[in-house]
This record gives structure tokens, sequence and C-alpha cells, in this order.
């Protein structure tokens, strides 16, 4: 049985629509996290499912139970703010220990929940301290403990690792699974950082303007991008302004450079003439020194030739010049293709299942 | 020294002069007076710290200045209750709300004192507006006694000083972070809950320093509890005029007014400790 159901959950301040007809069914224990730009609307979400957030429609139901209408304070869901909002005149103790004494915990079992709590997020020792007198990680451990001591059904991360440095962010990622796994409680989390989401998350929901664009495993978002959106977003992709045209019998036509033209079924255009965007990632493209070895079906081989290379530890990035279009590929450092010189001839293979074309560029 | 310092001193050094020529030289001018014995209406010789000892041995000195704290501490915590829910509901409101509501608050410092005090007169006395609507809608039948008492006294203070207290709290409570008070509410706490446990404590450095100043200034105040309080109500501040401009103890005087300023000084001091044990609140 699914825990958090959201039905057509939409949002409107006066006539801004921040979010609309989010549905979601998440199911007890997942990890999921919504993926989009900043003002995507995925923050507005999370907080009316804290009860932060007035809905404008739709319904939210938490094991069954519509709670679109109570108080945040009778929803028992845990949150954990981009800022922590740790309550600074308060000890680390006494931070985890209010809200096990809203749910009436007293005495001892107050004392041995606090430090179970405090010892999940290895801050043993710690309870004395203020909260400023503790690093930024440190202070994330025990906004964490604080929201999963009274044992929430939910528990909502608001980018809870955007103000740490980079170290730290992977560290607290590793950590944040350990506890979530161990905890066994279900979680949402909002990020705007798509490795983030991808690494911890067993579904990832990619949101924009306010509307789901898809909500897949981190595999099917990758691979199987549902929109051009999705596919702009996720990876490295290039993005290249493209003229198109429609020939007789229905096809369209994508001209990349001057002399790499790309054919497209029916299904795969919605408008005929004019300009799009054509995205494919960077680690799609093949390199190779020689045209024919590029073969197979739906793969484009298009001439170029490189003008830059730049060496990044386990991937070698080239710029490379298809003659009026520019497109960046990496490449294995381990790879045949790794030690070609500036100004070489080569061919690039673009697998057409690869490619996504936008026409209405909605930029990320 | 470098620029920016010189610079500064520069900038400052108008306003340090005024108040070294206004202020410190006249106060350095006064110290020597208040050491001086007071014997048969003009200073005496020799020196004596007799002045400063009969504020607490002597049975009335002693009990003006006790009613002066009283006094201030009650201003001081009238203002605050008074003041705290004020702010609270300013720093809630609307922006435009929050604009008229701010003016408001700030219009009766607009007003000169005396102008207000005269106006809690005629409000105030026994045939005044207060007592005549008493008596027309039948409430009493003789004037309740409202005016030169502790009552005038501490309506007129909290009137005026109350402007001083939410101008001082409505910055702090603005600073509590939204979010943390969000943060309570998602860990179940109800509305009553999350203003004793955190927004309360969070806004202790707006409440202490709003606190001090209405205190200070209350015990300092000069024209309300003269016009309010009636001809044989004393403070400090009326018994230091008394004794310079009628009874002409200026050495009385000087020693009552150096304890409130020793007073006020040690009040703004601790008032500064207590702000750092508070602080760090961001």
């Amino acid at each position: 049985m699914p825990t958090l159901v959201l039905e057509n959950l939409g949002k409107k301040f006066s006539d801004h629509v921040v979010a609309s007809s989010v549905n979601m069914s998440i199911d007890d224990g997942e990890f999921i996290s919504i993926l989009g730009p900043s003002g995507c609307g995925k923050t507005t979400v999370l907080r009316m499912i804290a009860g932060l957030i007035e809905p404008s429609s739709g319904r939210i139901l938490v094991g069954g139970k519509d709670i679109t209408n109570l108080p945040p304070n009778a929803r028992n869901i845990g949150m954990v703010f981009q800022s922590y909002a740790l309550f600074p005149h308060m000890t680390v103790w006494e931070n985890v220990a209010f809200g096990l004494r809203r749910k009436g915990v007293t005495g001892k079992d107050l004392g041995r929940k606090v430090d179970e709590a405090l010892e999940s997020v290895r801050l043993t020792g710690l309870g004395q301290r203020k909260p400023r007198e503790l690093s930024g990680g440190q202070q994330q451990r025990v906004a964490i403990a604080r929201s999963i001591s009274p044992q929430p059904s939910i528990l909502l991360f608001d980018e809870p690792l955007s103000n740490l440095d980079a170290a730290l962010r992977d560290d607290m990622q590793i950590e944040l699974r350990r506890i979530q796994r161990e905890v066994g409680i279900t979680t949402l989390f909002v990020t705007h950082d798509q490795t983030e989401a991808m690494s911890m998350s067993d579904r990832v929901c990619v949101m924009a303007n306010g509307v789901v664009q898809q909500f897949a495993s981190p595999e099917d978002i990758y691979h199987q991008p549902a929109s051009s959106f999705v596919a702009g977003f996720i990876g490295r992709p290039n993005r290249v302004r493209c003229e198109s045209t429609t020939t007789p019998d229905g096809a369209r036509v994508v001209s990349l450079g001057r002399r790499t033209k790309i054919q497209f079924d029916q299904s795969e255009s919605n408008s005929g003439n004019g300009v799009v965007d054509l995205i494919i990632r960077q680690e799609d493209i093949e390199l190779s020194t020689d045209g024919g070895s590029l073969g197979g079906t739906n793969v484009v081989s298009a001439p170029a030739t490189v003008s830059m290379r730049s060496f990044i530890g386990s991937k070698v990035q080239y710029l490379v010049d298809l003659e009026g279009a520019e497109l960046l590929v990496t490449t294995p450092t381990n790879g045949p293709c790794a030690q070609l010189d500036v100004g070489a001839s080569i061919f690039c293979g673009l697998k057409q299942d690869q490619i996504f074309l936008d026409d209405q560029r909605v930029v990320a | 020294m470098n620029r920016l310092s010189s610079s500064g001193v520069a900038l400052s050094a108008p306003l340090s002069l005024l108040l070294l020529l206004v202020f410190l030289v006249p106060l350095a001018l006064l110290f020597p007076i208040s050491l001086q014995p007071f014997q048969d209406g003009a200073a005496g010789s020799g020196l004596t710290l007799g002045n400063y000892s009969e504020l607490v041995t002597d049975s009335f000195l002693r009990s003006v200045v006790v009613e002066t704290l009283l006094l201030g501490l009650v201003v001081t915590l009238v203002c605050l209750v008074l003041g705290y829910p004020l702010a609270y509901y300013i720093v809630q409101a609307t922006p435009r709300m929050r604009l008229a509501l701010t003016l408001l608050v700030i219009f009766p410092m607009l007003l000169n004192v005396v102008v207000r005090s005269f106006g809690w007169i005629a409000l105030l006395a026994n045939r005044g507006l207060v007592n005549n609507l008493l008596r027309d809608i039948g409430i009493t039948d003789a004037p309740i006694r409202m005016l030169f008492n502790h009552f005038s006294v501490l309506v007129g203070l909290v009137h005026v000083f109350l402007p001083f207290m939410v101008l001082m709290l409505i910055p702090a409570i603005q600073a509590i972070p939204k979010d943390v008070q969000n943060a309570a509410y998602t860990l179940a706490a109800t509305r009553r809950r999350v203003l004793w446990s955190v927004t309360l404590p969070m806004s202790m450095p707006g409440i202490l320093s709003g606190s001090i100043l209405v205190f200070v200034l209350s015990i300092s105040a000069l024209v309300t509890p003269r016009m309010l309080g009636g001809g044989s109500y004393k403070v400090m501040a009326t018994l230091i005029y008394d004794d310079f401009l009628q009874t002409l103890n200026w050495q009385a005087g000087a020693a009552m007014a150096f304890a409130l300023t020793g007073m006020t000084m040690v009040l703004v001091f601790l008032s500064s400790k207590l702000l750092n044990k508070f602080g760090g609140n961001e």
C-alpha cells in the first residue's frame, strides 16, 4: 500500500501557477527525489505535503487518509529545512527532544530516544552544545535527528545539502542514505543537483514549470527520457540550434552543421520547418577516425574536425566542429580516441534514439 | 593609522567635540559639587560622601529612589505586555498594513510631551472626559480619582515610551527565520507552544534592548511625572530638578544625578553582557 499519494495537487499564487496536476504515489520506505531547476515548483510541492503551503487544488493522502486540510502540527510529517532551522537558543539535546516532548514522551524514555537519535546521526556527546557551536555538517545532522526522533510517517528534505561544501556533501549523501535505510522511513528529497538525485534515490521525479516531466527510476530517467526537457536536463547534454525542413513524404530533416543531415520519422516531430534544438549527451556520441566503423542501424555518421581537447581525468573532452555547429564529446581516457590532436578529422556517431528535438525551447 | 580609521576619526570629530563641550565638561564640573557638604543653604568646606550615603540612609530619599526604580520597572513591563502583541501583529501584517501601523506607532512621538501630558490631564481630571463619560452612563456617582497619582504617571509614561518598545521589538521579531517556526509546527507544536518556546525566546535580544531603553528613559523622565504626578509626587528626576532650581541644594541634586547616571550605566553594561549571551541567533 502506498504511503503517500498526491492527487492532482496544484498551487496558484494569484495568477501564477507554481505547480499543477502533480500526481505521485510513493511506497513505504521509498527514497524519492524531486529534481528540477530553481523555480520549477518542487519546494512548493514539498511544503504542501508538510502543510506549510495550502494547495489550490488536489488532495494529499498518507496511508489512505486525506490530510489535505490538516495543519502541519497534526500531520506527523518530518521536515529538514535548507537552512536547517534549528532552535538557536536550545542545546542540541533540547532541539532533538522538542518533537518528542510534543508527542508526550517524558522522563527516561525521552532521554533514551534523544540519545538514540543523536547516535544514529553520530553526534553522541555533543548534546550539550548550542547549534552555533557546531559545523554546518553537524548542524545538518542535528536537523535530521530532530526530524526523525518523533518517528514521522514521512520525512521531507528541502535541498538540505546545498549549503555544504562539495566534499562534505558527498559524505552526507552516503550518510543520509544510510540513516534512511536504517530507520526505513519514506523519504522525499528535493534537490536541483541531478547527481545527488540519481545517486540517492529509488525513483526520481523530474519537474519543470510546475509540471511533472517524468517520474521513474534513475536508470530510466537517464536512458529513456520522457521528454526533451528531461533529455536536456539530465547528464551533460549538447543543445544545438538547427535548421529543420520537411520532405515531401512527411519526414523531418534536421541539419546539424552544413554537411550532416539527420532524418526523423513523422512521429518524432510535431512541427515542420524552422529551427529546432537538437539535444544529445556528450557521452552518447561515439568517435571514430574512419567513418566506416560507425555503421549499424539508425546511427548517423557526421564528419567533423577536433577544435579543442581537454583532459579531465577519467575522461577526455573534445570540442568538435561540424561546420556550422559545434558539439562537446567525452570519451574514456583509455578508449581508442583519447589521443586525437587538434585539427584531426574524425567522425561522430550519433544514435538516432539518443537524439532529442526540442521545439518549445524549454531551457533548463 | 590607516586611511580608513583616520577618516573615521575625522567623520566623528564634530559630534565628539560637541559632546565633550556640552556634556562631558559640565559633568566633570558637576562631580566635585556632589562631594561638597551642604550647610546653611550654601556649599560648606571640605569633601564628603554624605550626599551619596543619604540616598540610602535618609528614609525620604530612599523612598524616592525605590519609587523611581519601581515606576521604571512597572512602565517597562506594561510597555512590553502591550507592545509585544502589537509588534508581533505588525510583523505578520501585509506590507501596506505594516507601513500604516508603524506610522500609527510613531505618530505620538511627533507631539511634544508637554502637550501630551496636558491631553491626559484633560482626559483624567475629576471633571475630565473619562469621568464625565463614566458618570453619564451611570457607572459611578462620584468621580474616580485618576489624576495626580501613580495611575496617571504610569499611563503618561507608557503612552510616551510604548513606541520605543514597539520599534525595538519589530526588527527583533522580523529577524526570526520563518522556517524555524515552521520547523516547530512540523514537530507537532501548537501555536501557543511555538510562541512560548520559539518566538519569544528568539526575540529576547529585542525584548532586552527595548526593556532597557524604556526603563532608562522612564527613570530619567521629568516632564511626565511632574505634570501628571502632582506637586507631592517625587521621583529622582523631579527631585533633582527641585534641588537645582528651587531649594538650590546643588550638592544633593548633583549626588542624585550621578547616582541615577551610575545606575543607568550599570544597567546598560549588564544588558550588553546579556545580549551577548543571547547573540548569534541566526
